[in-house]
């Protein structure tokens, strides 16, 4: 038997060279979009996902008080918006805030969720407590998407949600997730409204822990799992950062010097149950924590992450021997005064190390303009070349995604902006940048789960080439600001014009290897573990002992019968 | 007694007793428990409403003391108050009782219903005790006039301009032009709004007349050049965060009286104060009228206060520093949501000390213990530990001190706050409380 099935892609190799950067590419690509903050700062994510299973990237884009916006890729570098066609419509009634994507119920199409902080009026009334139910699209397989916001019981839940992170916490092959809530929510609806209710709104709030019941419905579980915290909170990501297979989560908290901290939930699989580790790892960042980026930076095999901050970000390296992070942002050369929101870690110019992309923006209404960050990792430290390659874009930015927008190999990169309320020198608007820096050999390795999620979520892919050692873990959304990157794993590689091995280690920790694989191509594994729906086979089990009970019955009659009298 | 006492005498047995003073500060406490655990409050509000609460001590009992009078007509718009029949019996006690119950749960209109249970808790023990040593047409009656005075009260402080306050704390529309100097939303913030708080709350009605003509203090023009006055300074902030001991860090924490966690810079002068009373157990009508004073300065010196921070509109030392000094510097305590200049904890420390000072010596000693039991700050590694005094004065410079070393004031906006806050407090004890 095959250990593993690839299928391959190949790309021509890029000639580009160091003097080519990032383009402006948005015009062209037919892109005109911003956020629309209903109030205050809030706001701003995009997911990329196949949604039509073309074999080329798309893009949703939420809008705030604007509308939403499918970008349905033309795969000749532009992108259509396909919303209205889409079935998208009901998005519409909502003030929309991040996005994440799954196949939620195993069918082989990405399906959506969105969170949404209130609702809009034809009258442009504001309500006086903003809040409003989150939204689960289905994929329909034909283009279109239906909205099952209700049949997968989450649609009694008022909330003011933010950043939505997926992951398997229990390993039955069905996407869970973790929609992260920023003031405090009313299950069941919010019934009265009186001063008392208005001034408890402004509350800290919990966040909600969806595990998937067979693909149909959601049924939330916190307590379940012990889950016990409160926050300002943009919302989780699922990580395995003690590398014991499962899906741990970190809970990023606005406001973590007077509220709520960071959280560092571990997760205690096969039991289910969390257990709060951020203090003894010194994860309880008391700070103003917008979202994250997760890399195995210093190639130790251990995940570190980098967390975005008002003023400075904190780059937590991990140290596995004293089982405890350490802030190391002023060594690295990250430390640079801004307001940042969205942050994606992948090899931009495929020299073999990862580069690190921030998206800056002000609190709006706050309205001084402030340039997103470019660094490049140059021997184990980061140079800020925003300028230098074209990313230095003053616009009032959030959520960020990085994926292949022509599949040609390398990775491109759209951010998401506010309409500054204020008066703004500087245009904002959401750009795409299409990336002509990328000078290297690179592999890209999209997983294909059976018994995991299909996404893989969480999935390890470990790649070996000459000294090379790089470390990744397959996105479950909300690593950068309300945002969803590609799961497609992208390994820039510089010279080498070999991968001599590549270790897929999917949730659960079975492994699958492939060796000497030739690079500037994408391929797919797909896990050889095969999906086994507990709930069909205990349906199965359950015929089973029919069968053999209504056998036995029927022996015993038979018998009885032929008994002589 | 702290909060906890207060909860703990209320499941205790029924003594045939209570001190005069002791009530007035029960319902003191009562009045901070609502104030720390009614969510959404505010300096500016908390201030409002113990000046009210505080006068409506005083209003209560006023009629038992020949010697003094009511404060109507000498207040702005307060031309009426309910009088009392001269010729029947009242329990003076009980009024104070029921018209504090009343006032608390109209003008905190938004706080729980289980605080609300709570302050009715208090009113009915306080009742039990007080019943025994009068009549029921003399309680009856009592308690009557109480709730009179109580809703009269409410009524003219709806017109005052901050009814309701916690509705507006952070209007949305307000916009003011950026010029040098002028305030920006914190980045190290106590608040998640960009808005700053009640922008309106100058505009309020004073309690005191002569507040209301306060004039305009000065303040050092803006020079971001070296070497200037004002440089100089944010320079001083600067330098003073880079020395602070562990001693000045206990008072930076002490005395932040964040609204989200306490009962506000207002109430923690009004806790002082009852701890004055306990200790030094005045007679009702000197209790209340200092429970009356200290609110009513209170309240007056944060509207004189906001008044002239909107007019100023002048930044913190977060938004100087970084841009002229030094860009990673950020302050020991995270910014208020509001200008800088005057300091608001300086002038209603000023302010409220001012007003004990017409009850109590200067050299009273006494044990602050606001904030005992509170959970240490894990980000600034401080502990909550009570402090001694041995002026009353003392603490309206601590009160300033500890914002500078919390470097979120310069030293103008403190010399200027105590200077402004004992105009203030004057103006509400030369006030005829005696006929």
């Amino acid at each position: 038997m095959r250990s593993f099935l690839i299928f391959l892609v190949l790309w021509n190799t890029s000639t580009t060279s160091w003097s080519q950067r990032f383009v402006d590419h948005t015009e062209a690509a037919g892109i005109q979009h911003f956020f629309e903050v209903y109030e205050g700062m809030f706001g701003g994510g995009v997911a990329v996902l196949d949604f039509n299973n073309d074999g080329f990237e798309d893009l949703y884009l939420t809008g705030g008080m604007q509308e939403d916006q499918l970008l349905e890729n033309q795969k000749d570098g532009t992108f259509k918006n396909v919303f209205h066609q889409a079935g998208l419509t009901s998005a519409l009634g909502f003030v929309t805030q991040g996005v994440a994507t799954a196949d939620f119920n195993r069918d082989g199409w990405m399906d959506l969720f969105i969170t949404t902080i209130t609702t809009i009026t034809t009258k442009g009334e504001k309500k006086s407590i903003p809040r409003a139910q989150n939204l689960i699209f289905i994929n329909k397989k034909d283009g279109a998407f239906e909205e099952q916001s209700k049949s997968f019981g989450i649609s009694k839940s008022e909330s003011f949600s933010t950043g939505i992170a997926i992951g398997d916490i229990n390993l039955d092959g069905y996407p869970d997730v973790y929609v992260g809530n920023y003031f405090t929510d009313y299950d069941g609806g919010l019934k009265e409204i009186s001063d008392a209710t208005i001034v408890n709104a402004g509350k800290t709030a919990k966040g909600y822990l969806y595990e998937n019941k067979g693909g149909k419905k959601f049924e939330e579980v916190s307590k379940k799992y012990n889950l016990s915290h409160r926050g300002f909170s943009f919302g989780g990501i699922f990580t395995d950062f003690d590398n014991d297979h499962d899906m741990d989560l970190i809970i990023n908290n606005d406001f973590g010097y007077k509220a709520k901290p960071n959280y560092l939930l571990q997760n205690q699989f096969p039991e289910k149950k969390f257990s709060y580790v951020e203090e003894a790892r010194k994860m309880d960042l008391r700070i103003n924590a917008m979202g994250g980026a997760t890399a195995d930076l210093n190639a130790d095999s251990y995940l570190d992450y980098f967390i975005t901050n008002i003023r400075f970000n904190r780059f937590m390296i991990q140290y596995p021997e004293e089982n405890i992070f350490i802030d190391q942002a002023e060594t690295l050369g990250t430390q640079l005064f801004t307001i940042s929101w969205g942050a994606n870690f992948t090899d931009f110019d495929q020299d073999g190390d990862l580069d690190l992309f921030v998206a800056n923006g002000d609190l709006n209404p706050n309205c001084v303009p402030m340039y997103n960050f470019y660094f490049e990792n140059e021997n184990s430290t980061f140079q800020e070349h925003s300028g230098e390659v074209g990313l230095k874009d003053y616009g009032v930015g959030r959520g960020s995604v990085v994926f292949d927008l022509e599949n040609d190999g390398d990775m491109d990169l759209l951010v998401v902006s506010q309409k500054p309320i204020r008066p703004y020198g500087p245009p904002s608007i959401t750009r795409l940048y299409k990336n002509e820096m990328a000078k290297g050999n690179a592999l890209q390795v999209k997983l294909r789960g059976n018994a995991s999620t299909l996404s893989a979520f969480g999935s390890r892919i470990e790649l070996y080439a000459d000294s090379l050692y790089i470390n990744h873990e397959i996105d479950g959304g909300n690593t950068s600001h309300l945002s969803h990157n590609s799961r497609i794993a992208h390994f820039g590689l510089g010279k080498r014009t070999t991968v001599d091995s590549l270790r897929v280690t999917w949730p659960g920790g079975e492994s699958q290897f492939l060796y000497q694989i030739p690079v500037n191509q994408k391929i797919t594994v797909v896990e050889t573990n095969v999906f086994q729906d507990k709930k069909k086979t205990n349906y199965e089990i359950l015929v089973a002992f029919l069968i053999i009970g209504i056998g036995v019955i029927v022996f015993f009659k038979v018998k009885k019968k032929s008994l002589p009298n | 007694m702290g909060l906890l006492g207060l909860l703990l005498v209320q499941c205790e047995p029924l003594p045939d007793n209570i001190p005069d003073h002791e009530v007035a500060a029960q319902w003191a406490d009562m009045t901070l428990y609502i104030t720390k655990n009614t969510p959404a409050n505010s300096p500016t509000f908390a201030s409002r409403c113990l000046g009210y609460l505080g006068l409506a001590q005083y209003e209560a009992v006023v009629h038992s003391d020949p010697k003094y009078q009511s404060l109507v007509d000498q207040l702005n718009d307060l031309n009426t108050l309910p009088k009392p029949d001269t010729n029947q019996q009242y329990n003076w006690l009980l009024v104070l009782n029921h018209s504090q119950s009343t006032l608390l749960k109209s003008i905190y209109l938004q706080t729980s219903d289980e605080n609300k249970q709570k302050i009715d808790s208090l009113e009915q023990r306080l009742s039990k005790i007080l019943i025994k040593n009068t009549t029921a047409a003399s309680a009856q009656r009592s308690l009557a006039f109480g709730k009179k005075l109580a809703e009269h009260l409410l009524e003219w402080s709806k017109t005052d301009g901050g009814h309701r306050g916690y509705l507006e704390n952070f209007d949305p529309d307000y916009e003011r032009e950026p010029f040098p100097g002028s305030w920006k939303p914190p980045l190290f913030a106590q608040s998640f709004s960009h808005n700053p708080l009640h922008h309106f709350w100058g505009e309020n009605r004073t309690f005191a007349p002569t507040n209301t003509l306060l004039e305009l203090p000065e303040f050092i023009p803006y020079d971001p050049a070296k070497g200037s006055p004002y440089y100089q300074e944010f320079e001083a902030v600067y330098k003073k965060e880079r020395t602070l001991s562990q001693e000045e860090k206990e008072a930076a924490i002490w005395w932040s009286d964040d609204p989200d966690v306490t009962f506000s810079p207002g109430g923690h002068l009004y806790f002082i104060a009852t701890a004055l009373v306990r200790k030094n157990k005045p007679d009702l009508i000197t209790t209340t009228k200092t429970f009356a004073s200290v609110g009513m300065s209170v309240a007056d010196a944060f509207i004189k206060c906001w008044k002239w921070k909107y007019h100023f509109f002048s930044e913190r030392p977060n938004t100087f520093i970084p841009e002229f000094i030094n860009q990673k510097w950020e302050s020991f305590w995270p910014d208020p949501p509001f200008p800088a200049f005057p300091s608001g904890h300086a002038i209603q420390a000023a302010a409220a000390a001012k007003a004990l000072l017409g009850t109590f010596e200067n050299k009273t000693s006494f044990i602050d213990s606001a904030h005992v039991g509170r959970e240490r700050d894990h980000v600034r590694g401080v502990e909550f530990k009570a402090r001694a005094y041995s002026t009353i004065w003392s603490i309206a410079e601590e009160t300033a001190s500890s914002r500078f070393y919390g470097g979120i004031h310069t030293p103008q906006d403190n010399s200027v706050g105590l200077e402004q806050g004992v105009l203030i407090a004057n103006n509400i004890l030369n006030l005829k409380w005696k006929k």
